[in-house]
């Protein structure tokens, strides 16, 4: 079908095979070195986040005592650990239900739920806003929890769909057979199998919801500006160092929770393989 | 029988979260939205009933002609130059990296741990006039003087590339794994050069991936605001700043309506293309 030209071989052979390693590398340059840079000033003595003029943390006290940022970040936290909460509660029940019964309108349910993913979030959140100012709701805490288990719950319903679709039902029928009802034996055989993924959903759905500009752009209200709507504004007023020593903590902040999640669940994991 | 309509009701206490989120935040604010998008404006910004079309009918006038065309551009820009980053990329994690392979995974996820708005001020830094690259510009003789890229297309193109490249990596990445060595050898074995094995064995089957990595950075791409604000200074309106002007600042919320629709209607539209050209290639097989 595709004729085979001299010049096409060298195309492939040279950026294809060839080239791939250097594009690679170039792209993690690309991709690492300003976060690198960017935590290096972030101990700069002086105002410029472009010329060093001596070590210092400084602004690292500046971040801790800032109390528009620690405001912030309180609110970020609730919200983001009441939506994944909710999100992961409602899209892991969905989820066993979808792999699990059958019902009319199994597939348009799944898609449903994987809608947010492929639809513009903005559309979302302007629908969202449009429709609580309409149904008389003052934005707060609740209209951002609301905003943000629509962002996360695609994410979660997928994690746990994938690991309930991969379980081994003689396990199930094994336990009825031994004499479980129903409620044990899903208390006791599927739960357990199902809790890396629940725990993986809600630590990815937690994340996207600290993370989050879009949706809280219309949904948060007075008092509830939530970190990244302050870091959008700090922005717009210029760059000091004090953002760079925000963005070194949060790298420091997410290495620490890696380890104690992968301290906590990998002995678990490594454990339920073995078995 | 009993234990049959048990069963119904469990099902259906099961899924009324799921469903009622999705009507109550999902489906029926789209339709007040659509609804909003043909309604009339009096002059302090409250909505008042009607019909018209007016809302739509100024979209396609000049000024929001071109915020259209801008979004778009930059959207098919973003995503043509993620797809081709992105493959060799993956295609090199796939095959080439060997063990290095989930650690190089990682590393593309550790940007994801910064707040995104911090990396791309880490960006609006490197590029500014006294950063790094206009920096290692003059010292390697390449120019006399530092430029100002901040505030050029080329600057939101960075900062778009730099946001979503993971997003085509990723499928890419699944797509490629899967794909049985022994069918590239046996391509090999039959005469085929590696261009030949290339595009007829490697490129069709990782081509599903290639759509799903197209989709994941179209669709977001239509949406930004932030970028083009923080890197192109904000000088190309695109279809996301025009949203969050028109609802938080303007309060024009039937025009902002029909913005919305028409992002909409595009996602829509890429989501369609997707699954025929999904169904093409699979029909290929």
């Amino acid at each position: 079908m595709t004729p085979h030209s001299g010049r096409q071989g060298w195309f492939v052979r040279r950026v294809v095979h060839g080239i791939s390693g250097w594009v690679t590398l170039l792209t993690y340059l690309f991709m690492l070195l300003p976060i690198v840079v960017l935590i290096a000033f972030a101990f700069n003595a002086g105002k410029s986040t472009v010329v060093w003029t001596g070590f210092s943390f400084k602004w690292f006290e500046k971040v801790v005592s800032n109390r528009n940022i620690l405001d912030a970040l309180q609110v970020s936290l609730i919200v983001a650990l009441a939506s994944a909460a909710v999100s992961t509660a409602i899209g892991s029940v969905a989820a066993v239900a979808i792999t699990r019964r059958s019902f009319p309108g199994r597939d348009v349910l799944g898609a449903a739920l994987a809608a947010p993913l492929v639809l513009p979030e903005i559309v979302l959140g302007v629908a969202l806003l449009v429709f609580m100012s309409f149904a008389g709701m003052i934005l707060g805490y609740t209209t951002l929890i609301i905003g943000h288990v629509l962002v996360s719950i695609p994410f979660a319903t997928l994690i746990v769909r994938a690991a309930a679709s991969s379980l081994d039902p003689r396990l199930e029928n094994a336990a009825a057979d031994l004499g479980a009802n129903e409620w044990q034996t899903f208390r006791m055989v599927t739960l357990p199998q199902l809790m890396p993924a629940i725990f993986t959903a809600f630590i990815l759905s937690a994340t996207l919801s600290f993370d989050n500009l879009v949706m809280s752009t219309f949904t948060s209200g007075v008092g509830t500006t939530t970190l990244p709507l302050r870091i959008y504004s700090m922005l717009k007023l210029g760059i000091t160092p004090e953002i760079n020593a925000l963005g070194a903590l949060m790298v420091l902040a997410n290495v620490t929770i890696l380890l104690l999640v992968m301290g906590r669940y990998l002995p678990l994991m490594l454990k339920t393989n073995r078995r | 029988m009993r234990r049959e309509r048990r069963e119904q009701l469990q099902t259906g206490l099961m899924l009324a979260p799921s469903v009622l989120l999705l009507a109550l935040f999902i489906l029926l604010p789209l339709c007040v939205v659509f609804a909003y998008s043909f309604a009339l404006r009096d002059p302090y910004g409250a909505v008042l009933p009607g019909f018209t079309l007016d809302n739509y009918r100024e979209l396609v006038q000049g000024v929001y002609l071109r915020v259209l065309m801008n979004s778009f551009s930059l959207a098919a820009w973003t995503t043509g130059l993620c797809l081709l980053i992105g493959y060799p990329v993956a295609y090199f994690i796939a095959f080439k990296a060997g063990r290095a392979a989930p650690a190089l995974l990682l590393l593309l996820l550790i940007p994801f741990w910064i707040n995104f708005l911090i990396r791309i001020s880490a960006w609006v830094v490197l590029l500014g006039r006294g950063g790094l690259i206009n920096k290692a510009l003059v010292f390697s003789g390449v120019i006399d003087e530092p430029i100002g890229m901040l505030g050029t297309v080329g600057a939101t193109l960075v900062g778009m590339v730099y946001a979503f490249l993971p997003m085509a990596v990723f499928p890419i990445y699944a797509a490629l794994t899967p794909i049985d060595r022994r069918l590239m050898e046996a391509g090999a074995d039959l005469g085929a050069g590696p261009a030949e094995t290339f595009a007829r064995v490697t490129l069709p089957l990782s081509l599903p991936g290639v759509l799903a990595a197209a989709l994941f950075v179209f669709v977001p791409s239509m949406g930004v605001f932030a970028i083009p604000v923080l890197l192109g200074g904000g000088k190309d309106i695109i279809l996301g700043n025009l949203i969050v002007q028109l609802f938080l600042e303007f309060r024009n919320i039937p025009v902002g309506a029909a913005v919305s629709i028409l992002l909409l209607g595009f996602s829509g539209l890429g989501i369609l293309l997707y699954m025929r050209a999904l169904r093409r290639v699979e029909a290929m097989k």
